[in-house]
Protein backbone atom coordinates (compact mmCIF):
# COMPACT_ATOMS: atom_id res chain seq x y z
CA UNK A 1 0.00 0.00 0.00
CA UNK A 2 2.71 2.62 0.74
CA UNK A 3 4.13 1.32 -2.28
CA UNK A 4 2.09 2.10 -4.46
CA UNK A 5 1.32 5.42 -2.48
CA UNK A 6 5.06 6.08 -2.97
CA UNK A 7 4.82 5.71 -6.92
CA UNK A 8 1.38 7.77 -7.17
CA UNK A 9 3.61 10.75 -5.51
CA UNK A 10 6.32 9.80 -8.07
CA UNK A 11 3.89 10.14 -10.94
CA UNK A 12 2.20 12.92 -9.77
CA UNK A 13 5.84 14.88 -8.92
CA UNK A 14 6.85 13.85 -12.67
CA UNK A 15 3.85 15.07 -14.17
CA UNK A 16 4.29 18.48 -12.73
CA UNK A 17 7.19 18.61 -14.14
CA UNK A 18 6.58 17.31 -17.53
CA UNK A 19 3.30 20.02 -17.68
CA UNK A 20 6.05 22.47 -16.69
CA UNK A 21 8.28 21.86 -19.11
CA UNK A 22 5.91 21.82 -22.18
CA UNK A 23 4.86 25.42 -21.23
CA UNK A 24 8.86 26.13 -21.18
CA UNK A 25 8.99 24.35 -25.12
CA UNK A 26 6.27 26.06 -25.85
CA UNK A 27 7.39 29.06 -25.80
CA UNK A 28 11.13 28.53 -26.58
CA UNK A 29 11.43 25.33 -27.75
CA UNK A 30 8.59 25.87 -30.68
CA UNK A 31 9.74 28.24 -33.68
CA UNK A 32 7.93 31.05 -33.98
CA UNK A 33 5.41 30.10 -36.80
CA UNK A 34 5.52 32.47 -39.89
CA UNK A 35 2.49 34.13 -40.50
CA UNK A 36 0.78 33.06 -37.58
CA UNK A 37 3.26 34.94 -35.03
CA UNK A 38 3.53 34.12 -31.25
CA UNK A 39 -0.23 33.19 -31.94
CA UNK A 40 0.67 29.67 -33.76
CA UNK A 41 2.08 28.54 -30.21
CA UNK A 42 -1.28 27.71 -28.89
CA UNK A 43 -1.22 24.25 -30.86
CA UNK A 44 0.72 22.87 -28.11
CA UNK A 45 -1.90 23.82 -25.82
CA UNK A 46 -5.52 23.85 -27.69
CA UNK A 47 -4.63 20.75 -30.21
CA UNK A 48 -4.29 17.78 -27.03
CA UNK A 49 -6.99 19.89 -25.04
CA UNK A 50 -9.14 19.15 -27.69
CA UNK A 51 -8.47 15.72 -28.47
CA UNK A 52 -8.63 14.96 -24.64
CA UNK A 53 -12.37 15.95 -24.26
CA UNK A 54 -13.27 13.63 -27.28
CA UNK A 55 -10.98 10.82 -25.07
CA UNK A 56 -13.15 11.58 -22.04
CA UNK A 57 -16.10 11.47 -23.41
CA UNK A 58 -15.60 7.85 -24.57
CA UNK A 59 -13.50 6.97 -21.12
CA UNK A 60 -17.14 8.46 -19.83
CA UNK A 61 -19.44 6.07 -22.13
CA UNK A 62 -17.40 2.74 -21.57
CA UNK A 63 -17.58 3.33 -17.90
CA UNK A 64 -21.88 4.31 -18.45
CA UNK A 65 -21.57 0.79 -20.76
CA UNK A 66 -20.13 -0.92 -17.30
CA UNK A 67 -22.42 0.51 -14.43
CA UNK A 68 -25.06 -1.02 -16.73
CA UNK A 69 -23.74 -4.13 -17.22
CA UNK A 70 -22.79 -4.77 -13.58
CA UNK A 71 -24.57 -1.78 -11.38
CA UNK A 72 -21.13 -1.20 -10.00
CA UNK A 73 -20.85 2.25 -7.64
CA UNK A 74 -17.37 2.61 -9.21
CA UNK A 75 -18.48 2.64 -12.63
CA UNK A 76 -21.11 5.74 -12.07
CA UNK A 77 -18.25 7.47 -10.07
CA UNK A 78 -16.16 7.09 -13.54
CA UNK A 79 -18.51 7.77 -15.73
CA UNK A 80 -19.38 11.02 -13.82
CA UNK A 81 -15.41 11.92 -12.97
CA UNK A 82 -14.16 11.37 -16.58
CA UNK A 83 -17.37 13.42 -17.95
CA UNK A 84 -16.18 16.33 -15.28
CA UNK A 85 -12.86 16.09 -16.45
CA UNK A 86 -13.85 16.11 -20.19
CA UNK A 87 -15.83 19.29 -19.26
CA UNK A 88 -13.16 20.97 -17.69
CA UNK A 89 -10.91 20.13 -20.93
CA UNK A 90 -13.96 21.16 -23.35
CA UNK A 91 -14.35 24.43 -22.08
CA UNK A 92 -10.44 24.59 -22.12
CA UNK A 93 -10.25 23.53 -26.09
CA UNK A 94 -13.57 26.17 -26.84
CA UNK A 95 -12.02 29.39 -25.12
CA UNK A 96 -8.72 28.56 -26.64
CA UNK A 97 -9.50 28.02 -29.98
CA UNK A 98 -12.07 31.00 -29.81
CA UNK A 99 -8.88 33.74 -29.01
CA UNK A 100 -7.15 31.86 -31.12
CA UNK A 101 -9.74 32.22 -33.91
CA UNK A 102 -10.44 36.00 -33.25
CA UNK A 103 -6.42 36.75 -33.48
CA UNK A 104 -5.94 34.75 -36.74
CA UNK A 105 -9.23 34.64 -38.29
CA UNK A 106 -10.78 37.18 -37.58
CA UNK A 107 -13.91 36.39 -35.64
CA UNK A 108 -14.28 34.40 -32.81
CA UNK A 109 -17.16 31.80 -33.95
CA UNK A 110 -16.96 30.61 -37.59
CA UNK A 111 -19.49 27.53 -37.25
CA UNK A 112 -16.80 26.02 -38.69
CA UNK A 113 -17.24 21.64 -38.71
CA UNK A 114 -14.80 21.51 -35.22
CA UNK A 115 -16.55 24.35 -33.92
CA UNK A 116 -20.07 22.86 -34.12
CA UNK A 117 -18.93 19.67 -32.97
CA UNK A 118 -17.23 20.81 -29.83
CA UNK A 119 -20.10 23.03 -29.00
CA UNK A 120 -22.94 20.19 -29.06
CA UNK A 121 -20.25 18.00 -26.97
CA UNK A 122 -20.47 20.64 -24.29
CA UNK A 123 -24.18 21.32 -24.37
CA UNK A 124 -24.43 17.02 -24.08
CA UNK A 125 -21.93 17.02 -21.32
CA UNK A 126 -24.18 20.01 -19.59
CA UNK A 127 -27.07 18.10 -20.39
CA UNK A 128 -25.72 14.81 -18.59
CA UNK A 129 -24.95 17.04 -15.57
CA UNK A 130 -28.07 18.85 -15.35
CA UNK A 131 -29.80 15.51 -15.44
CA UNK A 132 -28.17 14.35 -12.53
CA UNK A 133 -28.86 16.93 -10.74
CA UNK A 134 -32.79 16.73 -11.08
CA UNK A 135 -32.98 13.14 -10.19
CA UNK A 136 -33.43 12.75 -6.42
CA UNK A 137 -33.43 8.78 -5.98
CA UNK A 138 -29.77 7.63 -6.22
CA UNK A 139 -30.38 4.18 -8.09
CA UNK A 140 -31.98 6.04 -10.47
CA UNK A 141 -30.15 9.18 -10.77
CA UNK A 142 -26.96 6.90 -12.11
CA UNK A 143 -28.88 4.87 -14.45
CA UNK A 144 -30.65 7.22 -16.39
CA UNK A 145 -27.49 9.17 -16.75
CA UNK A 146 -25.61 6.21 -17.72
CA UNK A 147 -28.63 5.98 -20.67
CA UNK A 148 -28.31 9.19 -21.56
CA UNK A 149 -24.46 9.09 -21.71
CA UNK A 150 -24.61 6.29 -24.58
CA UNK A 151 -27.74 7.75 -26.35
CA UNK A 152 -25.89 11.07 -26.85
CA UNK A 153 -22.34 8.63 -27.99
CA UNK A 154 -24.71 7.23 -30.13
CA UNK A 155 -25.25 10.60 -32.01
CA UNK A 156 -21.87 11.47 -32.48
CA UNK A 157 -20.91 10.05 -35.31
CA UNK A 158 -23.79 11.37 -37.31
CA UNK A 159 -22.85 14.94 -36.10
CA UNK A 160 -19.00 13.87 -37.28
CA UNK A 161 -20.71 13.69 -40.67
CA UNK A 162 -23.10 16.37 -40.68
CA UNK A 163 -20.98 19.23 -39.30
CA UNK A 164 -18.57 20.00 -42.41
CA UNK A 165 -21.61 20.23 -44.48
CA UNK A 166 -23.17 23.04 -42.28
CA UNK A 167 -20.79 26.03 -43.00
CA UNK A 168 -19.29 25.88 -46.47
CA UNK A 169 -16.05 27.14 -45.06
CA UNK A 170 -13.70 25.26 -42.72
CA UNK A 171 -11.20 27.56 -41.36
CA UNK A 172 -9.77 25.05 -39.40
CA UNK A 173 -6.38 23.29 -39.95
CA UNK A 174 -6.55 19.99 -41.28
CA UNK A 175 -7.53 22.11 -44.90
CA UNK A 176 -6.37 25.20 -44.88
CA UNK A 177 -3.70 25.15 -42.10
CA UNK A 178 -1.01 22.76 -43.14
CA UNK A 179 0.77 23.76 -46.44
CA UNK A 180 0.51 20.45 -48.69
CA UNK A 181 -2.70 19.26 -47.15
CA UNK A 182 -5.81 20.31 -49.69
CA UNK A 183 -9.16 21.44 -49.80
CA UNK A 184 -11.34 21.03 -53.03
CA UNK A 185 -10.08 24.54 -54.15
CA UNK A 186 -12.58 25.52 -57.25
CA UNK A 187 -11.72 26.17 -60.79
CA UNK A 188 -12.42 29.21 -62.05
CA UNK A 189 -12.81 29.97 -66.47
CA UNK A 190 -12.36 33.04 -68.11
CA UNK A 191 -15.11 31.75 -70.50
CA UNK A 192 -17.26 29.64 -67.83
CA UNK A 193 -18.11 30.76 -64.32
CA UNK A 194 -15.99 33.47 -63.24
CA UNK A 195 -17.10 33.94 -60.15
CA UNK A 196 -16.93 31.24 -57.11
CA UNK A 197 -16.66 30.93 -53.50
CA UNK A 198 -13.60 30.06 -51.10
CA UNK A 199 -14.60 29.62 -47.18
CA UNK A 200 -16.56 32.47 -47.07
CA UNK A 201 -14.48 34.89 -49.55
CA UNK A 202 -15.85 35.94 -52.99
CA UNK A 203 -13.01 35.68 -55.62
CA UNK A 204 -13.66 36.87 -59.53
CA UNK A 205 -11.43 35.59 -61.74
CA UNK A 206 -10.33 38.98 -63.90
CA UNK A 207 -7.66 37.06 -66.08
CA UNK A 208 -4.76 34.71 -66.75
CA UNK A 209 -2.08 36.10 -68.34
CA UNK A 210 1.83 34.10 -69.26
CA UNK A 211 4.88 35.89 -68.67
CA UNK A 212 7.96 33.05 -69.68
CA UNK A 213 7.84 30.42 -67.37
CA UNK A 214 4.78 32.25 -65.43
CA UNK A 215 1.11 31.81 -65.43
CA UNK A 216 -0.03 34.95 -63.82
CA UNK A 217 -3.82 34.82 -62.36
CA UNK A 218 -5.49 37.57 -61.49
CA UNK A 219 -8.21 37.65 -59.05
CA UNK A 220 -10.90 40.11 -57.23
CA UNK A 221 -10.82 38.93 -54.01
CA UNK A 222 -13.56 40.05 -51.77
CA UNK A 223 -13.87 39.76 -47.87
CA UNK A 224 -16.82 38.92 -46.25
CA UNK A 225 -19.22 41.39 -45.73
CA UNK A 226 -17.35 43.24 -48.18
CA UNK A 227 -15.07 44.40 -45.58
CA UNK A 228 -12.07 44.68 -48.02
CA UNK A 229 -11.50 43.90 -52.16
CA UNK A 230 -8.38 43.79 -53.39
CA UNK A 231 -7.02 42.53 -56.18
CA UNK A 232 -4.54 39.55 -55.93
CA UNK A 233 -2.01 37.77 -58.71
CA UNK A 234 -0.97 34.73 -57.61
CA UNK A 235 1.34 32.64 -60.02
CA UNK A 236 1.81 29.21 -60.67
CA UNK A 237 5.20 27.65 -62.66
CA UNK A 238 4.17 26.19 -65.38
CA UNK A 239 7.53 23.48 -65.90
CA UNK A 240 7.14 22.36 -62.18
CA UNK A 241 3.66 22.46 -61.76
CA UNK A 242 3.56 24.32 -58.50
CA UNK A 243 2.52 27.35 -56.60
CA UNK A 244 5.25 30.05 -57.70
CA UNK A 245 3.26 33.36 -55.52
CA UNK A 246 0.77 33.20 -52.77
CA UNK A 247 0.02 36.40 -52.12
CA UNK A 248 -2.37 36.89 -48.55
CA UNK A 249 -5.64 37.79 -48.09
CA UNK A 250 -6.77 41.45 -47.07
CA UNK A 251 -7.08 40.88 -43.05
CA UNK A 252 -6.45 37.53 -42.84
CA UNK A 253 -3.52 35.19 -42.75
CA UNK A 254 -4.43 33.13 -45.56
CA UNK A 255 -2.35 32.86 -49.06
CA UNK A 256 -4.45 32.56 -52.57
CA UNK A 257 -2.86 29.72 -54.42
CA UNK A 258 -3.27 28.65 -57.88
CA UNK A 259 -3.11 24.79 -57.73
CA UNK A 260 -3.41 24.47 -61.69
CA UNK A 261 -3.80 26.19 -64.70
CA UNK A 262 -5.04 25.16 -68.05
CA UNK A 263 -4.40 27.94 -69.88
CA UNK A 264 -6.09 26.81 -73.55
CA UNK A 265 -9.41 26.83 -71.96
CA UNK A 266 -8.42 29.90 -69.99
CA UNK A 267 -8.99 27.65 -66.62
CA UNK A 268 -7.41 28.01 -62.96
CA UNK A 269 -7.76 25.93 -59.88
CA UNK A 270 -7.73 28.22 -57.06
CA UNK A 271 -7.23 27.48 -53.27
CA UNK A 272 -6.50 28.76 -49.95
CA UNK A 273 -3.44 27.54 -47.90
CA UNK A 274 -1.78 28.46 -44.62
CA UNK A 275 1.07 30.51 -44.86
CA UNK A 276 4.71 29.01 -44.56
CA UNK A 277 5.77 25.74 -43.80
CA UNK A 278 3.63 23.17 -42.22
CA UNK A 279 3.37 23.41 -38.48
CA UNK A 280 4.16 19.83 -37.81
CA UNK A 281 6.87 19.55 -40.26
CA UNK A 282 8.88 20.99 -37.78
CA UNK A 283 10.62 17.93 -35.66
CA UNK A 284 11.25 20.41 -32.91
CA UNK A 285 7.33 21.55 -32.68
CA UNK A 286 5.95 18.05 -33.74
CA UNK A 287 7.58 16.45 -30.84
CA UNK A 288 6.46 19.29 -28.29
CA UNK A 289 3.44 18.68 -29.31
CA UNK A 290 3.52 14.89 -28.98
CA UNK A 291 4.78 15.27 -25.67
CA UNK A 292 2.08 17.56 -24.97
CA UNK A 293 -0.70 15.03 -26.10
CA UNK A 294 0.96 12.94 -23.23
CA UNK A 295 0.98 15.38 -20.41
CA UNK A 296 -2.41 16.07 -20.80
CA UNK A 297 -3.28 12.62 -21.66
CA UNK A 298 -1.62 12.10 -17.98
CA UNK A 299 -2.92 15.17 -16.20
CA UNK A 300 -6.78 14.29 -17.28
CA UNK A 301 -6.16 10.66 -15.82
CA UNK A 302 -4.83 11.99 -12.79
CA UNK A 303 -8.26 14.12 -12.52
CA UNK A 304 -10.60 11.72 -13.00
CA UNK A 305 -9.06 9.24 -10.99
CA UNK A 306 -8.52 11.72 -8.25
CA UNK A 307 -12.28 12.75 -8.66
CA UNK A 308 -13.88 9.27 -8.84
CA UNK A 309 -11.89 8.69 -5.90
CA UNK A 310 -13.61 11.81 -4.10
CA UNK A 311 -17.20 10.38 -5.42
CA UNK A 312 -16.36 6.88 -3.96
CA UNK A 313 -15.55 8.59 -0.84
CA UNK A 314 -18.43 10.56 -0.30
CA UNK A 315 -20.64 7.63 -1.45
CA UNK A 316 -19.49 5.64 1.61
CA UNK A 317 -19.64 8.39 3.65
CA UNK A 318 -23.35 8.94 2.88
CA UNK A 319 -23.83 5.27 3.54
CA UNK A 320 -22.22 4.94 7.11
CA UNK A 321 -24.41 8.09 8.03
CA UNK A 322 -27.43 6.32 6.85
CA UNK A 323 -26.00 3.11 9.09
CA UNK A 324 -25.07 4.60 12.35
CA UNK A 325 -26.87 7.77 11.93
CA UNK A 326 -23.63 9.59 12.92
CA UNK A 327 -23.09 13.57 11.33
CA UNK A 328 -21.21 13.25 8.17
CA UNK B 1 -29.77 -18.05 -14.39
CA UNK B 2 -30.60 -20.73 -11.94
CA UNK B 3 -30.33 -24.02 -13.60
CA UNK B 4 -32.89 -25.48 -11.74
CA UNK B 5 -35.80 -23.48 -12.37
CA UNK B 6 -36.93 -23.78 -15.89
CA UNK B 7 -38.26 -21.13 -18.15
CA UNK B 8 -42.09 -22.20 -18.13
CA UNK B 9 -41.54 -21.61 -14.27
CA UNK B 10 -40.22 -17.99 -14.11
CA UNK B 11 -42.84 -16.67 -16.61
CA UNK B 12 -45.38 -18.22 -14.46
CA UNK B 13 -44.06 -16.59 -10.63
CA UNK B 14 -42.12 -13.45 -12.46
CA UNK B 15 -44.52 -11.83 -14.28
CA UNK B 16 -48.31 -12.19 -14.50
CA UNK B 17 -49.22 -15.52 -16.85
CA UNK B 18 -51.16 -13.08 -19.70
CA UNK B 19 -47.98 -11.35 -20.66
CA UNK B 20 -45.96 -13.51 -22.82
CA UNK B 21 -49.40 -14.81 -24.43
CA UNK B 22 -49.56 -11.52 -26.12
CA UNK B 23 -47.63 -10.89 -29.28
CA UNK B 24 -44.82 -7.61 -29.12
CA UNK B 25 -46.90 -6.02 -32.02
CA UNK B 26 -50.00 -6.56 -30.96
CA UNK B 27 -49.54 -5.26 -27.07
CA UNK B 28 -47.62 -2.32 -28.52
CA UNK B 29 -51.04 -1.67 -30.73
CA UNK B 30 -52.80 -1.87 -27.25
CA UNK B 31 -50.40 0.77 -25.59
CA UNK B 32 -50.75 2.85 -28.78
CA UNK B 33 -54.61 2.45 -28.94
CA UNK B 34 -54.41 3.36 -24.54
CA UNK B 35 -52.59 6.13 -25.79
CA UNK B 36 -54.75 7.40 -28.65
CA UNK B 37 -58.24 7.22 -26.55
CA UNK B 38 -56.52 8.54 -22.98
CA UNK B 39 -55.62 11.73 -25.28
CA UNK B 40 -58.67 12.00 -26.75
CA UNK B 41 -60.29 12.30 -23.75
CA UNK B 42 -58.67 15.20 -22.34
CA UNK B 43 -56.77 16.30 -25.45
CA UNK B 44 -54.35 17.74 -23.07
CA UNK B 45 -51.34 17.37 -25.36
CA UNK B 46 -53.09 18.08 -28.85
CA UNK B 47 -54.41 21.35 -27.86
CA UNK B 48 -50.80 22.47 -26.07
CA UNK B 49 -48.63 21.38 -29.01
CA UNK B 50 -51.61 22.59 -31.70
CA UNK B 51 -51.93 26.06 -30.00
CA UNK B 52 -48.25 26.81 -29.76
CA UNK B 53 -47.55 25.53 -32.98
CA UNK B 54 -49.68 28.03 -34.41
CA UNK B 55 -48.16 30.79 -31.71
CA UNK B 56 -44.94 30.32 -33.14
CA UNK B 57 -46.05 30.49 -36.98
CA UNK B 58 -47.80 33.94 -36.07
CA UNK B 59 -45.18 35.31 -34.01
CA UNK B 60 -42.76 34.16 -37.17
CA UNK B 61 -45.24 35.58 -39.59
CA UNK B 62 -45.68 39.14 -37.28
CA UNK B 63 -42.30 39.04 -37.69
CA UNK B 64 -41.15 38.20 -40.84
CA UNK B 65 -43.88 39.58 -42.97
CA UNK B 66 -43.18 42.42 -44.67
CA UNK B 67 -40.09 40.62 -46.19
CA UNK B 68 -41.06 40.35 -49.84
CA UNK B 69 -39.99 36.93 -51.92
CA UNK B 70 -37.32 39.09 -54.02
CA UNK B 71 -34.95 40.52 -51.83
CA UNK B 72 -33.41 37.75 -50.41
CA UNK B 73 -31.55 35.30 -51.89
CA UNK B 74 -31.09 33.06 -49.04
CA UNK B 75 -35.12 33.30 -47.97
CA UNK B 76 -35.78 29.54 -48.85
CA UNK B 77 -32.86 28.47 -46.16
CA UNK B 78 -34.49 30.96 -43.88
CA UNK B 79 -37.98 29.67 -44.15
CA UNK B 80 -36.39 26.18 -44.04
CA UNK B 81 -34.81 27.17 -40.53
CA UNK B 82 -37.59 29.01 -39.34
CA UNK B 83 -40.03 25.92 -39.59
CA UNK B 84 -38.20 23.47 -38.24
CA UNK B 85 -37.35 25.69 -35.34
CA UNK B 86 -41.19 25.95 -34.71
CA UNK B 87 -41.85 22.54 -35.33
CA UNK B 88 -38.99 21.60 -32.44
CA UNK B 89 -39.91 24.01 -30.15
CA UNK B 90 -43.81 22.45 -30.59
CA UNK B 91 -42.15 19.39 -30.30
CA UNK B 92 -40.55 19.94 -27.62
CA UNK B 93 -43.68 21.17 -25.70
CA UNK B 94 -45.49 17.91 -26.01
CA UNK B 95 -43.64 14.72 -26.94
CA UNK B 96 -42.44 14.48 -23.53
CA UNK B 97 -45.98 14.20 -22.66
CA UNK B 98 -46.40 10.61 -23.07
CA UNK B 99 -44.20 9.23 -20.15
CA UNK B 100 -45.04 12.29 -17.68
CA UNK B 101 -48.27 11.54 -18.29
CA UNK B 102 -47.98 7.50 -16.61
CA UNK B 103 -45.83 9.13 -13.65
CA UNK B 104 -48.21 12.09 -13.13
CA UNK B 105 -51.78 9.92 -12.99
CA UNK B 106 -49.54 6.90 -10.89
CA UNK B 107 -50.34 4.18 -13.72
CA UNK B 108 -46.79 3.61 -14.36
CA UNK B 109 -47.24 0.52 -12.10
CA UNK B 110 -50.05 -0.71 -13.44
CA UNK B 111 -48.82 -0.41 -17.33
CA UNK B 112 -45.02 -2.12 -16.25
CA UNK B 113 -47.67 -5.36 -14.89
CA UNK B 114 -49.50 -5.11 -17.86
CA UNK B 115 -46.91 -4.89 -20.96
CA UNK B 116 -43.62 -5.86 -21.70
CA UNK B 117 -41.17 -2.65 -22.15
CA UNK B 118 -40.52 -2.99 -25.85
CA UNK B 119 -44.34 -2.95 -26.47
CA UNK B 120 -44.67 0.11 -24.34
CA UNK B 121 -41.76 1.72 -26.24
CA UNK B 122 -43.33 1.07 -29.73
CA UNK B 123 -46.69 1.89 -28.54
CA UNK B 124 -45.35 5.51 -26.96
CA UNK B 125 -43.51 5.30 -29.69
CA UNK B 126 -46.36 4.98 -32.32
CA UNK B 127 -48.17 7.82 -30.66
CA UNK B 128 -45.52 10.53 -30.29
CA UNK B 129 -45.54 9.73 -34.14
CA UNK B 130 -49.08 10.69 -34.67
CA UNK B 131 -48.77 13.63 -32.79
CA UNK B 132 -45.92 14.78 -34.22
CA UNK B 133 -47.52 14.20 -37.88
CA UNK B 134 -49.82 16.24 -36.88
CA UNK B 135 -48.34 19.06 -35.83
CA UNK B 136 -46.08 18.65 -38.30
CA UNK B 137 -49.04 19.01 -41.12
CA UNK B 138 -50.59 22.03 -39.06
CA UNK B 139 -47.14 23.85 -38.64
CA UNK B 140 -46.44 23.48 -42.56
CA UNK B 141 -49.65 24.50 -43.63
CA UNK B 142 -49.88 27.90 -41.87
CA UNK B 143 -46.33 28.56 -42.93
CA UNK B 144 -47.17 28.13 -46.03
CA UNK B 145 -50.37 30.41 -46.21
CA UNK B 146 -48.89 32.75 -43.71
CA UNK B 147 -45.45 33.33 -44.53
CA UNK B 148 -46.13 33.34 -48.48
CA UNK B 149 -44.01 30.21 -48.55
CA UNK B 150 -43.29 29.35 -52.46
CA UNK B 151 -42.54 25.53 -52.33
CA UNK B 152 -40.53 23.94 -55.38
CA UNK B 153 -40.37 21.02 -54.97
CA UNK B 154 -43.37 19.71 -52.34
CA UNK B 155 -43.01 15.97 -52.95
CA UNK B 156 -39.67 16.23 -51.77
CA UNK B 157 -40.65 18.55 -48.90
CA UNK B 158 -43.02 16.29 -47.37
CA UNK B 159 -40.24 13.18 -47.90
CA UNK B 160 -38.01 15.35 -45.43
CA UNK B 161 -41.10 15.86 -43.25
CA UNK B 162 -41.86 12.66 -42.75
CA UNK B 163 -38.27 11.62 -42.27
CA UNK B 164 -37.38 13.94 -39.73
CA UNK B 165 -40.48 13.64 -37.84
CA UNK B 166 -39.55 9.78 -37.77
CA UNK B 167 -35.81 10.90 -36.62
CA UNK B 168 -37.42 13.16 -33.79
CA UNK B 169 -39.75 10.88 -32.44
CA UNK B 170 -36.99 8.30 -32.26
CA UNK B 171 -34.68 10.70 -30.22
CA UNK B 172 -37.10 12.10 -27.82
CA UNK B 173 -39.32 9.42 -26.68
CA UNK B 174 -36.36 7.54 -25.02
CA UNK B 175 -35.29 11.16 -23.69
CA UNK B 176 -39.35 11.89 -22.80
CA UNK B 177 -38.75 7.93 -20.69
CA UNK B 178 -35.81 9.23 -19.03
CA UNK B 179 -37.21 12.56 -17.38
CA UNK B 180 -40.18 11.26 -16.48
CA UNK B 181 -39.07 10.93 -12.71
CA UNK B 182 -37.02 13.89 -13.05
CA UNK B 183 -37.70 17.17 -10.83
CA UNK B 184 -38.22 19.60 -13.55
CA UNK B 185 -39.62 17.95 -16.68
CA UNK B 186 -40.49 20.55 -18.46
CA UNK B 187 -37.13 22.10 -19.28
CA UNK B 188 -34.99 19.19 -18.84
CA UNK B 189 -36.63 17.79 -21.60
CA UNK B 190 -35.85 20.34 -23.84
CA UNK B 191 -31.99 20.31 -22.86
CA UNK B 192 -31.52 16.97 -22.87
CA UNK B 193 -32.92 16.24 -26.57
CA UNK B 194 -31.82 19.26 -27.97
CA UNK B 195 -28.00 18.33 -28.63
CA UNK B 196 -29.08 14.89 -29.88
CA UNK B 197 -31.09 16.62 -32.48
CA UNK B 198 -28.18 18.85 -33.93
CA UNK B 199 -27.24 16.61 -36.61
CA UNK B 200 -31.00 15.74 -37.44
CA UNK B 201 -31.63 19.39 -37.85
CA UNK B 202 -28.93 20.47 -39.80
CA UNK B 203 -30.06 17.75 -42.64
CA UNK B 204 -33.53 18.37 -42.61
CA UNK B 205 -33.21 22.15 -43.00
CA UNK B 206 -30.77 22.12 -45.65
CA UNK B 207 -32.76 19.47 -47.34
CA UNK B 208 -35.80 21.64 -47.10
CA UNK B 209 -34.13 24.75 -48.63
CA UNK B 210 -33.64 22.44 -51.51
CA UNK B 211 -37.10 21.74 -51.27
CA UNK B 212 -38.32 24.86 -51.08
CA UNK B 213 -35.80 25.96 -53.92
CA UNK B 214 -36.94 23.85 -56.08
CA UNK B 215 -34.40 21.46 -56.86
CA UNK B 216 -34.64 18.33 -57.51
CA UNK B 217 -34.56 14.70 -55.53
CA UNK B 218 -31.07 14.00 -56.46
CA UNK B 219 -30.27 17.39 -54.19
CA UNK B 220 -30.95 16.49 -50.80
CA UNK B 221 -30.42 12.18 -51.18
CA UNK B 222 -27.51 12.82 -48.91
CA UNK B 223 -30.17 14.60 -46.17
CA UNK B 224 -32.30 11.72 -46.36
CA UNK B 225 -30.07 9.33 -46.25
CA UNK B 226 -28.74 11.27 -43.13
CA UNK B 227 -32.31 10.97 -41.50
CA UNK B 228 -32.75 7.30 -42.34
CA UNK B 229 -29.44 6.08 -40.78
CA UNK B 230 -29.82 8.58 -37.83
CA UNK B 231 -33.64 7.57 -36.96
CA UNK B 232 -32.22 3.23 -37.56
CA UNK B 233 -29.14 3.93 -35.16
CA UNK B 234 -31.24 6.00 -32.59
CA UNK B 235 -34.63 3.57 -33.14
CA UNK B 236 -32.18 0.39 -32.09
CA UNK B 237 -30.28 1.75 -29.52
CA UNK B 238 -33.14 3.08 -28.04
CA UNK B 239 -34.93 -0.63 -27.86
CA UNK B 240 -31.75 -1.57 -26.49
CA UNK B 241 -31.81 0.82 -23.31
CA UNK B 242 -34.93 1.06 -23.08
CA UNK B 243 -35.09 -1.79 -20.57
CA UNK B 244 -32.87 -0.32 -18.45
CA UNK B 245 -35.18 3.44 -18.25
CA UNK B 246 -38.40 1.48 -17.78
CA UNK B 247 -37.25 -0.72 -14.95
CA UNK B 248 -38.99 -0.03 -11.58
Amino acid sequence: MSDRLRLNQAAKILLGVWMAGIIVAMFLVVPQYVGLGDAGRIIILHVPTAWITTVAFAVSAVYSIRYLWKRRIADDAGAVAAAEAGFLFCVLATTSGMWFANIVWGTPWNWDPRETTILILLLIYAAYFALRSALDDVERRRRLSAVYNLFAAVTMPFLLFVAPRMAESTLHPNCAFIQGSHCDGIWLEMNGTRVGQLGDVVLALQGIEQHGDLAVVQVEVRMPGLRDVALLTPSFELSSGKPADRPEFPGQQFLLAVEEVDLTNGRALLNMEAPGTGLLSNSRTFWTFMASNIGFLGLFIWLYRLRADVLLLQERLARREVTYGLPA
Amino acid sequence: MDPHVSSQSISETSAPATLPAAPLLTAAWAVFRKDLRSELRTRYALNAILLFAVSTVVAISLGMGPLTVSRNADLPLIQAALLWVAILFAAFTGLSRAFVQEEEARTAAALRLSARPTAIFLGKLLFNLALLLILVGLTTVLFIVMLRVQVGNPGLLAALLLAGSMGLVAATTLVAAIIARASVKGALFAVLSFPLLVPLLTAAIQGSANALVGRGWESSIGSLQVLAGYTIALFTASLFLFNMVWES
